[in-house]
């Protein structure tokens, strides 16, 4: 069986989905995207058939230096090495950075993946895209966010989004092409949700939750029966853009107007407590309201861990003296505690709720940062070598994948590329890449990624 | 956006001969911890705090010992010309316990 989408296809046995797509998508004779868009409408996701997962995804924006953090090179001469020192795990035979001990002690839940790489340019831009989508691309030839692929594979489930973005997208990391998290050809129903503000702050509100200033609850209720009725009369002579925009409307009236959908954005709701546990700051807070929004129905949570790299304390060290003067003492400070708390405190969370299971946890970067340490202390963009990680859903956790060579330099086996990363998370949440395609551009059956999953993370 | 650091963190520290623990922090801003230790009223060490957060200074010269648990308050990622933080810096967020040799 062949799916698309959330349809089934009947599939000729041995034909797997490299031979199907030279025989020609044109066999698909008779499946419309509008088809497509009303069964996902109508949620006709068949989680029986398949172990359907979550996932919630960590994005070091800026990039920790592999050397620094989860591949450490500690025989190396002093201008590789670094200035901090690799401690034990509880899994024998891996280290990581001694500011990491929560993490130390959780190792066997995570899979270190050590020998990534890609060779197609060293900007954030590049790295986020390839990282966030499995492609590298430009602005007139978008790919979609792996949250809104899930969106449209899995659909949404209750009346929160499919895929959120928390707690702002990624603005400016220093050229103006595409971050790779928008939804691109699968349309506007597939957006994810931008949070747009800070949960650690006391004033915290949903920006896009709020009625507009002037409006009563009463007022919003009124425009949406208007609303629907002039969508009725458009559903007569349009076909699949109504759907889409159906569902993108609900989907804004619900959230704006649903007190349950409005709660699951509160994190008073959640013992003082568990919210010390992961850290009273932006991205401890955000963790926390990740497991919270998945807890109640997303599929799909994007933690950016910042929105832009200038200007403030984040992972890009380049020591520059200007803007981008993070240094170790940012890595040391701030950045590799408040990420070792929040982190574990999610793993932690996860597992005593049960739904460690169920979510795939994936931390993910767009590049490691050069071996040598450059003149002013610090170190620059390097896409040939870098360290990520999983850890929930199917991964087998306590185990290095890859390695690199004795200075960090480059993949020393087991060369892993962003696809793969990418492909792991669609197989971990449940997606069986060899016989499932998702709609394209047109309606056009694609890929969803030319790359294999990583296999060991899951034997 | 930068982060703000909300809330104020709070801990308590209990002292058994020259041994110091300290009670869950609240408000835990998630930032690193460090003891600093000062000898007649002079700073003589920080340390960074383990997971435990008990802490034992090995120094036994004679005289009055104060222990103090802090936390880095980051403000902002000013730093001065060697890359240390000019603005951000650690803060107290215990009373200070202390003992004598």
């Amino acid at each position: 069986m062949l799916h698309i989408g959330n349809v089934n296809l009947p599939l000729c046995s041995g034909v797997n989905r490299r031979s199907f797509l030279q025989a020609g998508a044109a066999a698909m004779a008779g499946l419309t995207l509008p088809n497509l868009l009303k069964l996902e409408a109508a949620g006709a996701v068949n989680e029986k058939k398949a172990k359907i997962r979550n996932c919630i995804t960590l994005f070091l924006v800026g990039s920790p230096g592999h050397l620094d953090t989860w591949d450490m090179k500690p025989d190396a001469p002093d201008d590789i090495r670094g200035k901090f020192r690799p401690i034990s795990t509880n899994v024998p035979g891996i280290h990581i950075c001694e500011h990491f001990p929560r993490m130390a002690k959780m190792m066997d839940k995570v899979a270190l993946i050590r020998s990534l790489s890609y060779n197609s340019g060293a900007s954030h831009e590049n790295g986020q895209r390839w990282m966030m989508t499995g492609h590298d691309f430009s602005a007139a030839n978008k790919q979609p966010h792996m949250g809104s692929v899930i969106s449209r594979v899995f659909g949404p489930k209750g009346d929160l989004p499919a895929s959120i973005v928390l707690p702002a997208g990624i603005g400016n990391t220093g050229t103006s092409t595409p971050h790779g998290q928008e939804s691109a050809y699968l349309g506007s129903a597939h957006q994810p949700f931008f949070l747009g503000s800070d949960p650690s702050r006391a004033d915290f509100k949903v920006a896009d939750l709020e009625s507009p200033v002037g409006q009563s609850e009463l007022r919003v209720e009124a425009r949406r029966k208007l609303l629907h009725e002039i969508d009725e009369l458009q559903r007569h002579v349009e076909t699949s853009s109504t759907v889409e925009r159906d569902t993108a409307y609900a989907r804004a009236f619900n959230l704006l107007t649903n007190p349950t959908t409005k709660k699951a954005f509160d994190l008073n709701d959640e013992p003082a407590k568990l919210r010390d546990r992961y850290g009273r700051n932006s991205f401890g807070q955000s963790c926390l309201m990740a497991r919270r929004l998945i807890e109640r129905g997303s599929r799909f949570v994007t933690v950016n861990q910042f929105d832009t790299v200038f200007g403030i304390s984040c992972w890009d060290m380049h020591a520059d003296g200007g803007s981008l003067n993070n240094t170790y003492a940012d890595y040391e400070h701030v950045l590799c505690p408040q990420f070792d708390m929040a982190f574990t405190a999610l793993l932690e969370d996860l597992q005593q709720r049960g739904m460690l299971e169920d979510t795939v946890i994936s931390v993910i970067s767009e590049f490691g940062r050069t071996p040598k340490i450059n003149p002013k202390g610090g170190r620059d963009h390097y896409p040939s070598a870098w360290t990520n990680f999983f850890a929930g859903g199917p991964i087998h956790g306590g185990r290095v994948i890859g390695s690199t060579d004795k200075i960090g330099a480059a993949p020393h086996d087991r060369p892993v590329s962003p696809p793969q990363v990418v492909a792991s998370i669609y197989q971990a949440m449940g997606i069986d890449l060899e016989t499932t395609m998702l709609p394209g551009p047109g309606g056009r059956p694609v890929r969803f990624i030319e790359a294999e999953p990583i296999r060991e993370l899951f034997s | 956006m930068d982060q703000k650091l909300e809330g104020t963190p709070k801990a308590t520290l209990q002292i058994s001969g020259r041994k110091v623990t300290s009670g869950e922090i609240t408000n835990h801003w998630g930032t690193r911890l460090q003891w600093k230790v000062s000898r007649d009223g002079k700073e003589i060490a920080t340390v960074g705090a383990g997971i435990e957060l008990t802490f034992e200074h090995p120094e036994t010269v004679p005289g009055k010992y104060e222990v103090v648990l802090q936390q880095f308050h980051y403000l902002n990622y000013k730093k001065d010309k060697d890359g240390k933080f000019t603005e951000s810096k650690y803060v107290n967020i215990s009373e200070p316990v202390s003992y004598t040799i």
